[in-house]
């Protein structure tokens, strides 16, 4: 079967472009960037920002932590999943079991779910690394609605009608911010430095060309399931954090598509394989989320699905993606350039 | 051993409709090379033009398949050739993300035009039932739509093995850039097969509504069905469909209501597993 080679086109653009292009990085990115998490840090613990703040700007943590381990995987890697929700309805459920059936702390909930979401993660990968493309795509979304209908029919974990999260005492609304906020910049650290590494580099070769890659060298296996398990780890981390958040779980919405659905939107919008792209693409989606639930009801996807429509029609970078390209710089590039 | 044979009956009947889901899944798979992740929502259009027609004319849900019919064929031709033609060009996987945002833009429009109610086409002999030899049955109903089934698929076979434009859609499925070079126009003929795979999704949404009732959200179910079908059987190959429709059927019935999707996923995840290309691929 020939599976049309996606990058093709970006390969010959960023050839055609030729000139220098501006990387926004080292100390002074760093220290921005350092300058940034400091500020969100001490409002959350100062408490200058009200509790409705607090609510939004943790959900951009955590759906930038998600879409930026979605973007390592499609982006960087090429692997598009459609059932990252797999870890998140298994760390949902982890969470809720660990503390409403034994009773235990919620950090014991966290670890547990990121524990089954590795062991699950690394049997998947040897049945999903067999396939490519299309068919690794919908298998991954596959595995997720068979563990859905199995949840629903599971007495352990009162089938479809769902369970609540019963940590004592409940974390205030500020906790799981900076619980949110702090694993928003490790995910983000660890994305930045996996790409810096050998690793990454042969994580784009194999992108760009499988067989050419593993014919100089790259253990394609082994670095698939690098990315693979750490994305499932961290999506199950932010998933764990948003059910604890939410309060409650079930079946259809932990493991629901739906989270594939604002992840490849975020993406996209921002701009796929670059490193900010997911980050203001998760600032955008939360926006036009509470914007959009002020319609009159079951607008939200709609207007969701055309814009991620329209900007893969008309901006096919991504809003961060063609900025990049017109304006010739980039942040906290991946690249190796001949002067480092 | 009359359970047995009751089971592979309702297996067969059931595995009709799911050969009926896969089919047109199937051509685009083969055809275009896309994966259409909006094919559940297509079916359900389908399912809800038939029965809102048949109600509002009063006529027999199936007499509805002369409006709706044509009316997805074109619905399909403009989608393909308006929108999914021109992402194809960036790659196989922005065209699948515009399905994909197809699809969830389309299951919420659906939302707010019918609401979240049940749906269910009518048909006066929805509970007559056949009495065969030895306590077997069959119902009516499963049977008409097992006719309608066959009979769609035979017409889309005897389509593409006699007529021009089907030995076109061949002839671009097996070689593209030989099939252009011999003036067959590629993206015309993608056009042509995405309207008749939304032809087919008129006649399976028929078939969803008369058996089942169903919902606007009820097109992720269909086309993870029509998805396992088309991976079964091997993609654009007919008779894979059919025996692939077959057996998620069976394990369907097998299954029972509670385990009968489990059955069917995993048996999904061991295929993809074991022999990605499918029983039946070229």
């Amino acid at each position: 079967m020939k599976i049309p080679v996606l990058l093709d086109r970006k390969k010959t653009k960023a050839a055609s472009s030729g000139g220098q292009v501006r990387v926004l990085d080292g100390v002074p990115m760093l220290a921005a960037c350092v300058a940034i998490a400091a500020a969100l840090y001490i409002f959350g613990l100062t408490g200058v920002l009200s509790s409705n703040i607090q609510r939004y700007l943790l959900k951009i943590f955590l759906y930038c932590t998600l879409s930026s381990m979605w973007n390592l995987m499609s982006g960087y890697t090429g692997m598009t999943s459609l059932g990252q929700q797999t870890y998140i309805g298994l760390a949902g459920y982890s969470l809720t079991v660990m503390t409403a059936t034994y009773a235990m702390s919620y950090w014991v909930g966290f670890l547990v779910g990121a524990v089954i979401s590795t062991i699950v993660s690394l049997i998947l990968a040897i049945i999903l690394f067999r396939m490519r493309g299309m068919y690794f795509a919908v298998a991954t979304w596959v595995v997720a609605e068979a563990l859905r209908t199995f949840f629903t029919s599971w007495k352990f974990v009162k089938k479809g009608a769902g369970m609540t999260v019963a940590a004592r005492p409940y974390p205030s609304t500020s906790t799981i911010y900076i619980i949110a906020l702090t694993l928003c910049i490790i995910a983000l650290a660890v994305v930045y430095f996996l790409l810096k590494s050998r690793v990454g580099l042969g994580l784009t070769a194999m992108r760009d060309d499988p067989d050419a890659a593993s014919s100089v060298g790259v253990d394609i296996f082994k670095s698939k399931l690098l990315v693979y398990v750490v994305s499932a780890i961290f999506t199950a981390l932010a998933g764990g954090i948003f059910y604890l958040n939410k309060g409650s779980i079930y079946p259809a919405g932990g493991f629901g598509i739906s989270w594939t659905v604002s992840m490849v939107f975020i993406v996209i919008i921002g701009g796929i394989g670059t490193m900010g792209g997911p980050v203001l693409g998760s600032i955008l989606y939360v926006i036009f989320e509470e914007q959009l639930a002020k319609l009159p009801g079951g607008w939200t996807n709609i207007v969701l699905g055309l814009i991620a429509i329209l900007v893969i029609l008309f901006l096919p970078d991504g809003i961060l993606g063609t900025l990049q390209k017109k304006l010739r710089f980039e942040i906290l590039s991946q690249k190796r350039f001949s002067g480092e | 051993m009359t359970v047995v044979i009751q089971m592979l009956i309702n297996g067969i009947l059931l595995g009709s409709v799911y050969a009926l889901l896969g089919v047109g899944m199937s051509m685009i798979f083969g055809i275009v090379r896309l994966t259409n992740l909006a094919h559940g929502e297509f079916i359900i259009i389908g399912a809800y033009g038939s029965t809102l027609l048949s109600l509002a004319l009063g006529v027999d849900p199936i007499l509805t398949l002369v409006i709706t019919v044509p009316v997805m064929f074109i619905a399909g031709v403009l989608i393909q050739t308006v929108l999914i033609n021109r992402v194809m060009l960036q790659g196989s996987e922005p065209a699948l993300l515009v399905t994909f945002g197809l699809s969830i833009i389309l299951k919420d429009a659906l939302l707010l035009l019918f609401t979240a109610d049940a749906r269910h086409a009518n048909v006066p002999y929805s509970t007559a039932t056949i009495r065969l030899p030895a306590g077997l049955h069959i119902a009516v109903l499963d049977l008409v739509v097992f006719a309608i089934s066959l009979a769609t698929i035979l017409i889309l076979t005897l389509f593409l093995r006699y007529t021009y434009m089907g030995r076109a859609i061949r002839a671009t499925s097996d070689d593209t850039a030989a099939a252009s070079l011999m003036g067959v126009s590629v993206r015309r003929t993608y056009g042509i097969a995405m309207g008749i795979a939304m032809a087919t999704a008129a006649v399976a949404g028929l078939g969803v509504g008369m058996r089942w009732t169903f919902y606007p959200s009820s097109g992720g179910d269909y086309l993870l069905i029509a998805f396992g079908v088309v991976v079964i059987g091997g993609m654009g190959s007919i008779p894979g469909t059919l025996v692939a429709g077959l057996i998620f059927g069976l394990a369907q019935v097998i299954g029972g209501a509670n385990y009968g999707m489990l059955i069917s996923y995993l048996l999904l995840i061991l295929m993809l597993a074991v022999r990605p290309q499918g029983l039946f691929s070229k």
